[in-house]
């Protein structure tokens, strides 16, 4: 299987200045991923807020570029290339349909907008925008209105038309589901899964919620403030994980049984603060199982970033 | 409630609409010339005055002109100075403002310092200055204001952008390949628009009082053409014996102006809502 996405040593860092005078910060939102997405997968990404999910999925799209490293989408350098072969190799599905449409367009010229930058004729965007439309299961006259009209599952359901209409090989979904109500989302994750299969597509998928990923990804990556710290197969982390941090997400899982109440999560009430990354491995202070030399000394590279994992020999 | 909060909108356009039709047709309508000259007929008062005659509704002035006539042009040229100089600040402060939010960074700060530039020029001494070196005409005025008073659009159009460009879809449509400039044209300027006409009409007023005040210090509109601050500058004169001479104008100047601010802030009203559609 030829690679999709190959992400080699990519960065992503912010210089916060609040003020002339203001106190400075140097935020690390990425720190020197490398992660390579095999075409036709569904990799998963998950984290908490603020890990760096958002930015790697900019650092993906090229909407960003990176401090450090570089991004390669179909064997071509992301920064360099033309925009045209861009947007036909990768787009986007943000987290906020209500943001993501223009609000002055019609929903038939929002999703013929990428045919349009693509230079394709007036009334063969208009066939395929519609074609789009019916795909994403939405009815023809939804074409002639504003995006302010529509509900936020048909929202989303124009932004994926918007996606794939240019019927690219890649899809960078960033939280695609968490701003819709619960009755919805399962609609979308099954309109993406569906799509998925009829394009071909090579799917990733940005999630804090663990139930989503699981439910789409074949592979995930497990970041945690800027890095990823466990990688493999959807099915062996979410059965044995091996992290400490990835034990920890799956164990803050809510059930739906009312009797159990909050679970308990072992990782007490220290937020992460990218701009201030703890030194050694950057979990440690959190880590309930944390030894004297994980606060001095980072563990090394791998699909499982912890001193208490054993690498698995390959 | 609703209609007290509308009230500011329906009596703006009456206002501004009236001007308007008051330009355009007005000087068609008035049977005199503004510019005929009649001694013999100095200071007639106007019709709702004792001595006045319905041959002058609004009277006559020092030399004898028809007040209507000359109000109506008046109002036509503070108009067509208001206009042109709206149109050409709105091109330069937005074109500026734009760039500056979108672009962020380096460009951001030369747009800012430019804007800091235009804030530290007094515009009545360099219009002064202007006359002085081209002499006055309405095409110095026009351009004299126009060139000055972009700051507002600039300011607004900047800080909208930088709201704007933040939103997802601007990325969407910067994934989907348009270039930078079919961002600008497609995605930015119809989103912030609403916030540009309002500051049209803010600037809109103040480049006809401006224009006013330009020709009340003689540095304006050439006489015997009647602006409307032209005219209470040569009112002034008599504005003990006759009142009405600098009232007329006056009033004209002020309820077109109230007109025009009460248009922009029923827009900003109405317009306010992203809601579209």
């Amino acid at each position: 299987m030829s690679v999709a996405i190959e992400a080699s040593g990519v960065s992503a860092v912010f210089d916060q200045r609040v003020g002339t005078f203001g106190v400075h910060r140097r935020v690390v939102a990425v720190d020197d991923v490398s992660l390579t997405v095999k075409e036709g997968i569904a990799l998963g990404i998950v984290g908490e807020s603020g890990c760096g999910k958002s930015t790697f999925a900019r650092l993906l799209l090229g909407l960003l570029a990176p401090s450090g490293g570089d991004v390669r989408v179909g064997g071509h350098e992301l920064q360099a290339m033309d925009r045209r072969a861009r947007a036909r190799l990768i787009q986007p599905v943000f987290q906020d349909p209500a943001s993501s449409l223009n609000p002055r367009r019609r929903v038939g010229e929002i999703v013929a907008l990428p045919l349009r930058a693509a230079g394709v004729a007036r009334g063969e965007r208009r066939e395929r925008a519609l074609l789009m439309l019916s795909r994403v299961g939405l009815a023809p006259e939804m074409a002639g209105r504003y995006p302010g009209q529509l509900s936020g599952g048909q929202r989303q359901r124009v932004a994926i038309a918007r996606a794939l209409v240019l019927e690219p090989r890649i899809l960078i979904c960033d939280e695609p589901t968490s701003a819709l109500d619960v009755s919805v989302q399962a609609q979308i994750l099954n309109l993406l899964a569906e799509l998925r299969a009829s394009f071909n597509l090579t799917l990733v998928m940005i999630s804090h919620n663990l139930a989503v990923v699981e439910h789409v990804a074949d592979e995930v990556a497990i970041m945690y403030l800027g890095r990823v710290v466990e990688r493999g197969e959807a099915g062996s982390v979410f059965a044995a994980p091996r992290h400490p941090y990835t034990k920890a997400l799956l164990a803050s899982v809510l059930t739906p049984e009312p009797g159990l109440g909050l679970p308990e999560l072992p990782l007490g009430d220290a937020v992460p603060d990218p701009a201030n990354i703890p030194a050694g491995c950057r979990f440690h202070p959190r880590c309930p199982a944390a030894i004297a030399r994980c606060a001095t000394e980072a563990p090394a590279r791998g699909d499982v970033e912890c001193h208490l994992v054993q690498p698995v020999p390959t | 409630m609703s209609a007290i909060r509308r009230l500011p909108l329906v009596l703006g356009t009456a206002i501004a609409g009236f001007a308007v039709l008051v330009a355009i047709l007005g000087p068609m309508l008035v049977p005199h010339d503004p510019f005929t000259q009649n001694l013999a007929h100095r200071f007639v008062p106007p019709e709702w005055l004792p001595g006045g005659s319905p041959a002058h509704p609004f009277g006559t002035d020092q030399l004898g002109r028809d007040y209507l006539a000359r109000l109506v042009l008046g109002v036509r040229i503070s108009l067509m100075i208001g206009l042109t100089a709206v149109v050409l600040s709105g091109l330069i402060g937005t074109t500026l403002g734009v760039i500056g939010g979108y672009f962020g960074g380096w460009v951001d700060a030369v747009v800012m310092f430019i804007v800091s530039c235009r804030l530290a020029i007094p515009i009545i001494l360099v219009a002064l200055t202007v006359v002085f070196l081209v002499g006055s005409s309405l095409t110095v005025v026009m351009l004299t204001i126009g060139l000055l008073l972009w700051e507002r659009f600039a300011v607004v159009s900047r800080s909208a952008t930088r709201q704007v460009a933040s939103r997802d879809y601007v990325a969407a449509a910067w994934c989907a390949g348009c270039s930078r400039r079919s961002i600008v044209l497609g995605e930015i300027l119809p989103n912030i628009v609403h916030h540009l006409i309002v500051v049209a009409t803010v600037d809109m007023a103040i480049a006809i009082l401006l224009a006013a005040a330009l020709s009340f210090l003689g540095l304006g509109v050439p006489p015997p053409m009647p602006d409307l601050g032209l005219m209470i500058a040569e009112a002034k004169d008599y504005m003990f014996f006759k009142p009405w001479v600098i009232e007329i104008p006056g009033l004209a100047l002020f309820v077109l102006v109230l007109g025009i601010n009460l248009l922009g802030d029923g827009l900003r009203d109405l317009l306010g809502g992203e809601s579209g559609g």
